[in-house]
């Protein structure tokens, strides 16, 4: 079985199609790259895909459960977590803190047990601690931990954003340009990043623009245009593939 | 010095009723209690406003629901536990339902709706005589513990000075807890918070109750401490006032919130005393000064809240 299956996937605003006839099957342990001009549609995948939106028409499944148009949160608690193309921090609290945030739907206290100080309450905070340092270490920003998220360097940020998404101890991660706005050391240093997030086991479905993170890391890639899929394969057939060297460079004389 | 800080200022307002009592200053002990409410007003809101940042001009509909039920309940000869109880829980109770239909909007929408409520709520106390006996108010008879009478201010004072501690205590307890970083994800941005596994609506809804759950608390003793109720202390005014006492103090502090109760609430008696008694009709031109040297100045408020720092010593990357 597929981790996710997408069939025939549409998300209409009034009359226009951002995206229609998405088809997609992602198996586990993959890194999977979406790519495609801008404005094809990728962002509202994704935005489907998690939540935001609820989709017009098609199924979107994982490990075999309908989600589409299951509340964000739910998806989350499912197995599917996400960053952003432009990043969305909880700006106002520390680094660790928007870690700490990520750990909810893997916790339960509610009122009672802060209010009381109940042992079994204190054990899950230093739990939702512990969980939330080891993603922060991991992505190698620990030490920006007492620091305030928006204080951070642009690329500390980004990599908060992918520990945030780890600490909901995702089966998939997906995430929305990743390398925007980087050098290419940096970019590179992610690109290593998401082969260790693939050594946790942690399926990956990245949007991305810069070609040479998507031949590097990419053992498939889908190529969206005008909402619509136009080629799908390894990183080596979809560049050969004249549609998408028409959807990027234009019809040639 | 820092942990004895809040030590000396507990001491220090325990200390008021003694240091003032057979002196000219012995009416400082019913502005303290009033001061008192005010903090227990303001840690409620702080809930919604200040950890959510929910805007809600209609709070003080919450303060009157727990005033009148406990007025009613008391005045049919309900036990005061008892009445309390149900004062709080009238309050949570209309609040919830309201949360359920209003929730949905945010920012200024929310706003004018919470505004909305609160001016309906004070029409229908007005209007309804059966009930509420309408604009001559409701007679409350005094609060009896174990058949001692308690009417003099002294005992409210000690009374809300102890919710207050309460308040605190839970305010804090709540704020650096999983549901309190829930909601301070919210405010800070509710699509990236829905997308970490918050249940936004849900968490919304729990503090907008939490939040009712002081109003009336706050309502209930107020009532039982007048031994009278009537609309005119639950007018949009009273709204204002709160959220200018979060906002002056620092939304999401407990201690800016404390500290805006005091100079907002305080500043009428000390105008009053200080000067001479007609200053009182100048108390709203002093607060706009205030609120426009704060929005100037210092907009995150008096005493913004400082986040949790933790321990990173087992750094190992």
């Amino acid at each position: 079985m597929n981790l996710l299956e997408v069939k025939d996937l549409a998300q209409h605003f009034g009359g226009l199609k951002a995206i229609d006839q998405i088809d997609l099957s992602i198996s586990e342990g993959e890194i999977i790259s979406v790519i495609g001009p801008n404005g094809a549609g990728k962002t509202t995948l994704f935005n489907v895909m998690t939540g935001v939106y609820s989709g017009t028409r098609g199924s979107i499944s994982f490990q075999g459960r309908p989600i589409r148009g299951l509340p964000s949160y739910k998806i989350t608690a499912l197995g599917i977590a996400r960053t952003f193309q432009n990043i969305r921090l909880f700006s106002n609290m520390t680094a660790l803190e928007n870690v700490m945030v990520a750990r909810h739907c893997r916790s339960s206290s509610r009122l009672i047990g802060p209010l009381l100080r109940l042992p079994a309450y204190k054990a899950e905070e230093s739990a939702i601690e512990a969980a939330a340092k080891e993603v922060m270490s991991f992505t190698g920003i620990l030490s920006c931990g007492n620091d305030i998220a928006r204080n951070l360097s642009y690329g500390n940020q980004r990599r908060l954003e992918i520990a945030r998404a780890l600490a909901t101890e995702p089966k998939l991660l997906i995430l929305d340009e990743p390398t925007a706005g980087m050098n290419p050391t940096e970019s590179q240093e992610l690109v290593e990043l998401v082969r260790r997030i693939k050594k946790r086991g942690i399926t990956v479905l990245l949007i991305e623009h810069q070609m040479r993170v998507v031949m590097d890391i990419s053992e498939r890639v889908v190529v969206l245009d005008y909402g619509v899929k136009i080629a799908e394969g390894t990183p080596q057939e979809v560049v050969r593939d004249a549609r998408v060297i028409e959807a990027y460079l234009g019809k040639g004389g | 010095m820092k942990r004895a800080l809040p030590l000396i200022l507990i001491a220090a307002a325990a200390a008021l009723p003694w240091a003032v009592q057979g002196t000219g200053a012995a009416h400082l002990v019913r502005a303290g209690g009033i001061i008192g409410l005010y903090m227990i007003l303001g840690l409620g809101l702080n809930f919604t406003l200040g950890y959510v940042g929910l805007f809600d001009l209609g709070f003080i509909a919450f303060y009157g629901i727990g005033a009148y039920t406990a007025a009613i309940l008391a005045g049919l000869g309900f036990a005061p536990p008892l009445t309390i109880a149900l004062a709080v829980l009238s309050a949570v109770l209309v609040r919830f339902l309201l949360g359920l239909t209003i929730l949905r909007l945010r920012g200024d929408y929310l706003a004018v709706v919470t505004m909305g409520f609160g001016e309906i709520s004070r029409l229908i106390i007005n209007n309804l005589d059966a009930v509420t006996n309408g604009p001559k108010g409701l007679q409350v008879p005094p609060l009896r513990f174990f058949g001692i009478s308690l009417s003099e201010n002294i005992y409210y004072y000690y009374l809300i000075m102890a919710v207050v501690l309460l308040s605190i205590a839970a305010s804090r307890r709540l704020e650096n807890s999983r549901i309190g970083r829930a909601w301070v994800a919210i405010r800070e941005d509710e699509i990236a918070a829905g997308l970490s596994g918050i249940a936004v609506g849900r968490l919304k809804l729990l503090a907008f109750c939490l939040s009712a759950a002081f109003a009336g608390l706050g309502g209930a003793i107020f009532a039982y401490w007048e031994q009278f109720v009537t609309p005119e202390s639950f007018v949009f005014w009273e709204s204002i006032l709160v959220v200018s006492i979060v906002v002056l103090g620092g939304m999401g502090s407990v201690s800016g919130v404390l500290l805006g109760a005091l100079i907002l609430s305080g500043c009428p008696v000390i105008m009053q005393a200080v000067l001479s008694p007609e200053w009182i009709n100048y108390r709203y031109l002093f607060f706009g000064f205030i609120l426009l040297l704060v929005i100037l100045f210092r907009p995150q408020g008096i005493l913004p809240s400082r986040r949790r720092e933790a321990e990173l010593l087992n750094e190992s990357s």
